[in-house]
């Protein structure tokens, strides 16, 4: 037996003592829901505000280096842990992930982002307080929003 | 993904289950102390490898505890570990760490328990002492045993059967007694032979 990705992406919550995490119930299938999920380069900067581009090299590779850049051109290396249900992305400020099982006829799916140093811990607590659940939640549901547009899979 | 990591178990050779003196060895948890390092210092790929390493052996712990919870008893142990990742002063104290909070959670769900189910007969088999799970009756017969077992007699026949560890380690770690271990185990098994003879 082993956890399955969202239970696996809340321990890493917990672990890393995330900013944002949010967990809901999607009710579209779990294709639909991952296509979008898993088109980094295509769907993140439609997910991510201030998230202008997310280059990921082609290829079928489950790890990945992939470049994140800024509205004024700012720009974060990122290394990129890719595979069914699961998403994994660290650069050296902040970790994002996302994960998703099916549920019935709909799709579980969790997100979480973090800054990494421990430093910013007690900002981060505060945001956790005042911003995180809601912006965990605006982009899960901003997921959802961009799976409707995609056709559903055959 | 899921398949690879189970694969991945650490323990899963008979001379760790056995050996009382592997925390001394070399062994794949060595190889774990730096991620361990690298997680506590917020690096989410190390926190990711480390659970993929962790996770088999937390789950084969978990199963003969919490035979009825085992998701949720893997799950309450993954989260008290990585929670508690950054607190654990010595990295080469994990794995015996591991096992101490995975132990305490899965003793903590299965008391949780309301109706207790017995274990799988799978895991019994597994256990030092007793004999293999080999004919069809004596699976149904284990089941029957194990279902009138208390859940701390399950969780020393784990520390003591299948960790190997002393009566006084395993004393120790479940806050009770040596002498209660020692008297725990000796009813756990004397439950089973009697069964068994008959």
């Amino acid at each position: 037996m082993s956890t399955d990705p969202v239970a696996r992406l809340r321990v890493m919550a917990a672990g890393l003592g995330a900013a944002l995490y949010a967990e809901e119930r999607i009710a579209l299938p779990y294709e639909q829901v991952w296509a979008v999920a898993s088109d980094l380069s295509g769907e993140l900067p439609y997910l991510i505000p201030l998230l202008r581009e997310f280059r990921v090299p082609p290829g079928d590779s489950d790890r990945k280096t992939a470049l994140a850049v800024g509205p004024l051109g700012t720009r974060d290396t990122f290394e990129v842990r890719l595979a069914p249900g699961w998403c994994l992305m660290q650069s050296g400020l902040v970790v994002g992930g996302m994960a998703a099982v099916r549920e019935g006829d709909g799709t579980r799916f969790a997100m979480l982002g973090t800054t990494r140093p421990f430093a910013l811990r007690p900002v981060q607590r505060a945001y956790t307080t005042l911003l995180g659940r809601r912006r965990a939640r605006a982009f899960v549901r901003a997921v959802e929003q961009r799976a409707r547009l995609r056709p559903p899979a055959d | 993904m899921a398949d690879a990591r189970d694969a991945a178990d650490p323990q899963s050779t008979p001379r760790d289950k056995r050996s009382t003196a592997r925390d001394a060895e070399p062994t794949p948890w060595a190889a774990a102390v730096p991620l361990v390092r690298a997680a506590r210092q917020g690096d989410a790929l190390a926190m990711d490898d480390l659970l993929t390493r962790v996770t088999p052996y937390v789950t084969r712990l978990c199963r003969p505890i919490a035979p009825a919870d085992t998701a949720d008893a893997v799950q309450e142990a993954l989260t008290a570990v990585f929670k508690g990742l950054r607190g654990l002063r010595d990295p080469q104290a994990f794995y015996a760490w591991v096992r101490m909070v995975t132990v305490r959670e899965a003793v903590r769900v299965a008391r949780g328990t309301a109706v207790e189910r017995p274990a799988d007969p799978d895991e019994l088999a597994r256990l030092g002492g007793l004999p293999p799970d080999g004919a069809t009756d004596l699976s149904a017969e284990v089941r029957d045993v194990l279902s009138r077992l208390p859940v701390q007699y399950r969780a020393v026949l784990v520390l003591r059967e299948l960790e190997g560890l002393d009566e006084r380690s395993a004393a120790r770690l479940l806050g009770v007694a040596p002498g209660t271990v020692k008297s725990r185990l000796h009813r756990a098994r004397s439950l089973f032979r009697r069964t068994w003879s008959q």
